[in-house]
Formats: C-alpha cells, structure tokens, sequence
C-alpha cells in the first residue's frame, strides 16, 4: 500500500516537474541567454541547472519561488569557477546579426547593440549583477545574496558596469559630432 | 547643474538593450525537462555503480585486513624471541587456518603463567583429573610454551575447534613411542627437558590438557596422565606454530615435517 502510494507520488511529482519545465522553459533560457550573452552557453546553463533541480524536485517545487530558485542556479553556475574554466577555450561561431536591420528606430537599435556589446565585456560578476538588476529588477540586496557577496559590493558591480557603459556612450558621442 | 544619478539615467538602456535581446531569441525549451530526467537517472546509476564498486573494494579490504589481523595477533601473542622458531624452513610463516585472531589476556583466558608442568617431577607427570580422554570431544585449543628451567612463560596460541580437534585425532592413533627417534644417553642434568608445551582443550567438562615433551633425552611424546604417545610430527605440524613453535630440539631435529 505505502510502496503504491510512494510510486503515485513519484509519478504526480514526475508530471509535476514536466508541466512546470514546459512553461518556465522559455523564460530561463531568455534570462540565461541575457546572463550569458551566447546560446549555447545558456542552454549548458539552463540544462544544468534543470538536472540539479529534477534531482531535488521535492525540495525546490516546495520553496516559495521555484522559478526564483532555478534561476539562482543558473547564476551559481555561470559564475562558478569550473565553468568558467570550461568556457575559457570554447570556439565560437562567426558573429551574426541578430536583430535585422530597419530604417525605424535605427539609432535605438544601435545604442542596444552597443549596450549588449559592452555587457560581453565585463567580467561575469558584473554583467551578472547588472542583469539581475535590470532584467530581473531585484534589489541589491538580493543580487549580494545570490553573488554569494555584500550589498555594497553588489551596488559596486553595478555601478562600474554603468560608468563603463557612460564612458562608451561618450565616446561614441564624441565621435559622431 | 544636479547630477543625475547614473543608475536612473542609464539603467533603462540596460534594460531595453537585455529585453530586445531576450525578445529576439529564439529558444526552444521543449525537450529540456526529458534531457534533465534523463540526465538525472545515468548520474543516479552512476552513483549506484560505484557505490557498488566501493562496497566490494572495502569488503574486499576488509577481509584482507582481517586475515592479516589474525596472523599479526597470534605473532604477537607470542615472546618476542621466537621469530626465528616461528619461521619454517623455507623461510615463510606458518598461520595454520581457523587461528583465532582474537588477542590473548594471559591473566584471564591465556595461559596460566604459574602453570603445574613448572614443578611437576616429570614432563609425564599430568595431575589425575586434569588430563584429557582422546575419546572426549573438543571445541578449542590453547598451546602454552613454557621455560621449564626458569619458570616463564615463552610463547601462547588458540586454534579453532576444527584445529583442535585435528590435533586430538592426530594424537589418538599413536603408539606409545616413536622407534625412530634416536635414543641418548645423556648425564643426569641433561637429561632434564628445558621446554615442554601443555595443550588446554576445551571439553563441555571443562579445560583438560596434554603435556607435550620434545627436550631434554628421557622421556618425549605426549601425556594425558593415564596414556603415554609418541612423538610423531602429525600432530606438532598443527599446533607447532608462530610462538609456540620451538627453534628446534633433540628430539625434534630427528624429526621431518612438524
């Protein structure tokens, strides 16, 4: 009797962890792709941080934000030292335009690609928390928390990764005058 | 002129830039759940391999280690001077099987070391009651060397009931003496035996013994105080082992294979 409902359970939460990959998917792999500027390494990420999931399923489908949760994850993982070890070498493709060109609103697109293209530049950590703070809006206090560092030093990497993007701007300002 | 706050001015291109981005993706999540579940079992079965694997290493280890134990507690039991008589010829240690590995307290279990073979007048002469009827069934053996000329005791070792029983029915069909042993004459102060080794089976009546004597020129073989054997090397190949194993002696140098 316990054993049937101990393979019911098993089987709920097996369904359970489905449904809810089904619909969180898309979402974490548009927030890892943002952390990680490249595709596949947010899908590495997102993949990675799903198996540790499934594995404690019990556990994270109980936490009060299981998507909040995954996505602290995916976080741990992108900054964690073996990745970055494994990525250090990775070929990458050749670079492809994305978002295609169109006479409206060009010079916003371009002042979007600048942004992107200077996230690709700063180290993990702060791209990290620059887009903890902007994509995912959380407070600085919660960014020290999931960077495993202070809130002042959360605050710090965002405010360098702002006065890199200012400096560019200028440049780019200056140049175009 | 106030200085605007850098987060509230270039914050939002932050944000517009990561939401184009993520917009323009096209990520595909389908398949990422039954990925993950599979992924989850292969590293479930791999932990299970080699939990399984490390089981049968440590008990593999551990019966190794305690097959070593048994040798290492029976050497030790014994004097430290008798490595050399512990040795056979060739050199290799003999650890005859069902050796109890259990170590020894001679004070409670061990042999005693103010034993009667220590003041008895002869080698033969086993107190009435205290000798053993090879008839009666044994459970354990306990050998105990000792120094007749001073007293001490050289060396002790138990032996299963299986060995114990071997060594009795070793004993059993013997003749009194052994003719091909040579016969000395010898002055009457070396004739005495320096060493003897007394045998305390385990019976269901008790602890009962059979003094074994090898030295001196008198008297060898092995006495239950109501029979007299011969000393043959059948029986002292069982129990003649680690410290209870002499050197070598008059009688047991005219002997092959104990």
């Amino acid at each position: 009797m316990e054993a049937a409902l101990a393979a019911a359970e098993a089987r709920s939460e097996s369904i359970e962890f489905e449904q809810w990959v089904g619909q969180k998917a898309d979402a974490l792999m548009r927030f890892a792709y943002v952390l990680t500027g490249d595709r596949t390494l947010a899908e590495d990420a997102v993949q990675d941080a799903l198996t540790t999931a499934c594995a404690r399923w019990a556990r994270v489908s109980r936490a009060d934000d299981p998507e909040a949760y995954v996505k602290r994850m995916v976080v741990n993982a992108h900054i964690s030292w073996w990745r970055r070890f494994r990525r250090r070498e990775a070929p990458v493709e050749d670079p492809v335009r994305s978002a295609p060109a169109a006479p409206d609103g060009a010079a916003a697109r371009a002042e979007s690609e600048e942004v992107w293209a200077l996230c690709a530049t700063l180290p993990d950590k702060q791209r990290a928390a620059v887009v903890l703070r902007f994509y995912e809006e959380l407070s600085y206090a919660e960014i020290g928390v999931l960077l495993h560092c202070a809130e002042a030093t959360a605050r710090s990497h965002v405010h360098r990764a702002l006065a890199a993007l200012k400096t560019t701007l200028s440049k780019e300002g200056a140049e175009d005058a | 002129m106030p200085e605007h706050d850098p987060e509230q001015e270039l914050g939002p291109k932050f944000a517009s830039a990561f939401q184009n981005r993520a917009d323009a993706t096209e990520v595909s999540g389908s398949r990422m759940a039954a990925v993950a579940r599979g992924r989850v079992r292969r590293r479930r079965q791999a932990v299970m391999s080699t939990a399984a694997a490390v089981l049968v290493v440590v008990a593999i280890g551990g019966a190794w280690n305690l097959t070593g134990s048994s040798s290492m507690n029976s050497e030790t039991a014994g004097s430290a001077g008798d490595s050399k008589g512990a040795t056979s010829d060739s050199g290799v240690q003999r650890t005859p099987e069902g050796v109890s590995s259990q170590p020894i307290a001679p004070q409670d279990t061990g042999c005693p070391a103010a034993h009667p073979i220590l003041k008895a007048p002869a080698t033969n002469a086993v107190p009435a009651g205290t000798g053993l009827d090879v008839s009666t069934p044994v459970s354990g053996l306990l050998a105990c060397r000792y120094d007749l000329k001073r007293g001490a005791l050289l060396g002790q070792q138990t032996y299963s009931p299986a060995i114990a029983q071997q060594v009795v029915d070793a004993i059993k069909p013997l003749p009194e003496m052994n003719s091909q042993l040579p016969v000395f004459k010898c002055a009457p102060q070396t004739a005495q035996p320096s060493e003897a080794i007394v045998l305390r089976f385990t019976t269901a009546a008790g602890i009962r013994e059979i003094w074994v004597e090898y030295t001196g020129c008198n008297t060898p073989g092995f006495f239950t105080g109501s029979h007299t054997y011969g000393l043959f090397a059948a029986p002292l190949k069982l129990f003649m082992t680690g410290p209870v194993r002499p050197a070598g002696s008059t009688y047991l140098d005219a002997l092959t294979g104990w």
